[in-house]
């Protein structure tokens, strides 16, 4: 039986700058239920422009794992609606974008929301479930 | 007709069909107020720890928890009615507690500016009135005030506004991606590098005093053509997104100096929760502070009281939240430190902070199983009406049998 190679290699990592942003769509899920499919499907993701997609060797639909030293979670390359320069991918402000946000205010009490340094790999992990957010898990 | 608590527009126009005490239809909603009204799918049960129990037993221990608590917190209440939130002031004021709401993180800082009279602010019917030029600035209206637009900014007729968007009004965004918002404002489209809003504010500020604006790498030209607009503008307004306001936070007065440049202009925090600028309005009157506020021998302001630093420092000892989800909205790596303390829950459905909450008392949804008042992001009063029967107790009577136990 053959070794399987592939498993023991490292997908490339980059580094990634994210900013948050609000969905309507995303807030009428979280009214109806914040545990449901949904709001996970409108919350879990990345959207990046194009340009960064192929850089990155990227496709829509990719899982991919992105982490800095506040959290890591795995969510769903998108691409963005419209033509964006790059540069920047986004996030609908949620529980997973939260869990890559610094705590450290700089004593001001509000977190950088929408400056979030990361970085991005492919990953062939499940998409991080609202349970993992939860604290205590 | 029925008012409502989806977003600070609290829209007065909707229409609801009550089938069976339920809400089977709103009209003329959007899609974050019809949420709102038809409701969660998971409500909120009365408990303490993993029993169910009946709501006079939660009260009781809610009480008995603040009671002898050593530093508790009051929280929330963005989502509750005004009279809610006085009682919330008065039972901090009581326990000796902080209070803080989400404006900490979020517009307390404009919408003190407001209250204070730094800014030039104006009615969001004077905007529908007369605006003929609009500024959303780091704020997708489409998405978070998905009203705004079409009832107040740039769709409508207005006395002074006949002829509309057509005609009659210039739409300008700013933003570092092209928001749905955004794309409304066709031609009027200004991208700019991320917190690159003071540069964009400075830049603006020189070619409005006629020097040549600098701002590496970006179009000279169009700081020009936008200052030329604000310029012949008679009736501006600039709505400050969130965006703008994490972006400016540690000098958000230049927003201000940017304002007494352009005397026909006025601004306006756009905010998100229904209530919050009651909240604001409320701390103000009795303490002379919008949010993070201790009280003692006498009412202390200070950042250390916020949500996120008290939970970063792990300064309190029991959390009583009301109508917000901090577990939801606030970095794991800080809200982490609710599973260290007691938090007493308030609010109509489960939520992320409800599952690791001592008690959880479900509470009506306001302005559809219960009436009250609340304030319009542009300060006006607004009333809250019930339109179905629950049983549920609103926010303001859970509230004061709390304070009466304590």
């Amino acid at each position: 039986m053959g070794i399987d190679v592939g498993k023991f290699l490292k997908n490339p990592e980059y580094d990634i700058r994210i900013t948050t942003y609000r969905d309507v769509f995303q807030v009428a899920a979280l009214e109806c239920d914040r545990w449901g499919d949904e709001f996970r499907k409108y919350s879990a993701a990345v959207f990046m422009s194009k340009i960064d997609m192929a850089k990155m060797g990227f496709k829509k639909g990719d899982r991919v794992k992105v982490s800095n030293t506040n959290g890591s979670i795995v969510v769903e390359v998108r691409e963005t609606k419209r033509d964006e320069p790059g540069g920047i991918a986004f996030m609908v402000n949620s529980p997973w974008s939260n869990a890559l946000v610094s705590g450290d205010t700089g004593g001001r009490g509000i977190p950088e929301f929408k400056d979030i340094r990361a970085k991005v790999s492919l990953s062939k992990d499940e998409v991080t479930g609202m349970e993992k957010l939860v604290v205590g898990n | 007709m029925v008012t409502c608590t989806g977003c600070a527009l609290l829209c007065d126009d909707i229409e609801v069909i009550v089938e069976a005490g339920r809400i089977k239809e709103t009209k003329n909603t959007c899609l974050r107020g019809a949420g709102r009204i038809k409701g969660c799918v998971n409500r909120l049960v009365p408990s303490i720890g993993e029993q169910r129990v009946d709501v006079g037993n939660c009260i009781e221990k809610a009480a008995e928890i603040l009671k002898n608590a050593e530093s508790p917190m009051l929280f929330g209440f963005d989502n509750s009615t005004s009279g809610a939130q006085v009682k919330a002031v008065q039972l901090a004021n009581k326990l000796d507690a902080i209070i803080d709401d989400t404006s900490s993180f979020c517009q307390g800082i404009m919408v003190e500016k407001v209250l204070r009279q730094e800014f030039r602010t104006c009615s969001l019917d004077d905007i529908r009135n007369k605006a003929d030029v609009i500024i959303y600035w780091g704020s997708d209206a489409q998405d978070s005030q998905p009203r705004h637009l079409s009832r107040f900014s740039y769709f409508p007729r207005g006395e002074e506004r006949q002829r509309g968007y057509e005609e009659d009004r210039t739409a300008i965004a700013i933003d570092v991606r092209e928001s749905n918002t955004a794309k409304i404002c066709k031609g009027h489209f200004y991208r700019i590098p991320l917190k690159g809003d003071r540069r964009f504010i400075l830049a603006l500020m020189d070619a409005l005093s006629g020097r040549v604006p600098k701002f590496d790498g970006y179009d000279v030209q169009k700081i020009l053509e936008l200052s030329g607009i604000l310029k012949k503008a008679k009736f501006g307004a600039i709505f400050a997104g969130i965006g703008l306001t994490y972006s400016i936070k540690d000098d958000a007065g230049i927003l201000a100096d940017l304002g007494r440049m352009l005397p026909n202009f006025h601004i306006m925090p756009m905010i998100g929760h229904y209530n919050m600028r009651g909240f604001n309005e409320n701390l103000f009157r009795e303490t002379g502070f919008v949010n993070s506020v201790k009280f003692g021998s006498e009412p202390v302001h200070d950042n250390r009281y916020s949500i996120a630093e008290t939970l970063r420092e792990k300064s309190i000892d029991v959390l009583l939240v009301a109508g917000s989800d901090p577990l939801l909205s606030l970095p794991r790596s800080i809200a982490k430190s609710l599973a260290g303390m007691q938090v007493v829950c308030i609010d109509p459905c489960v939520t992320l902070t409800s599952k690791i909450s001592a008690v959880n008392i479900p509470a009506a949804v306001s302005g559809v199983e219960c009436g009250g008042t609340a304030v319009r992001m542009d300060g006006k009063k607004v009333e809250l009406s019930a339109c179905v029967e629950s049983g549920f107790l609103g926010d303001e009577e859970i509230l004061g049998r709390i304070m009466e136990a304590v």
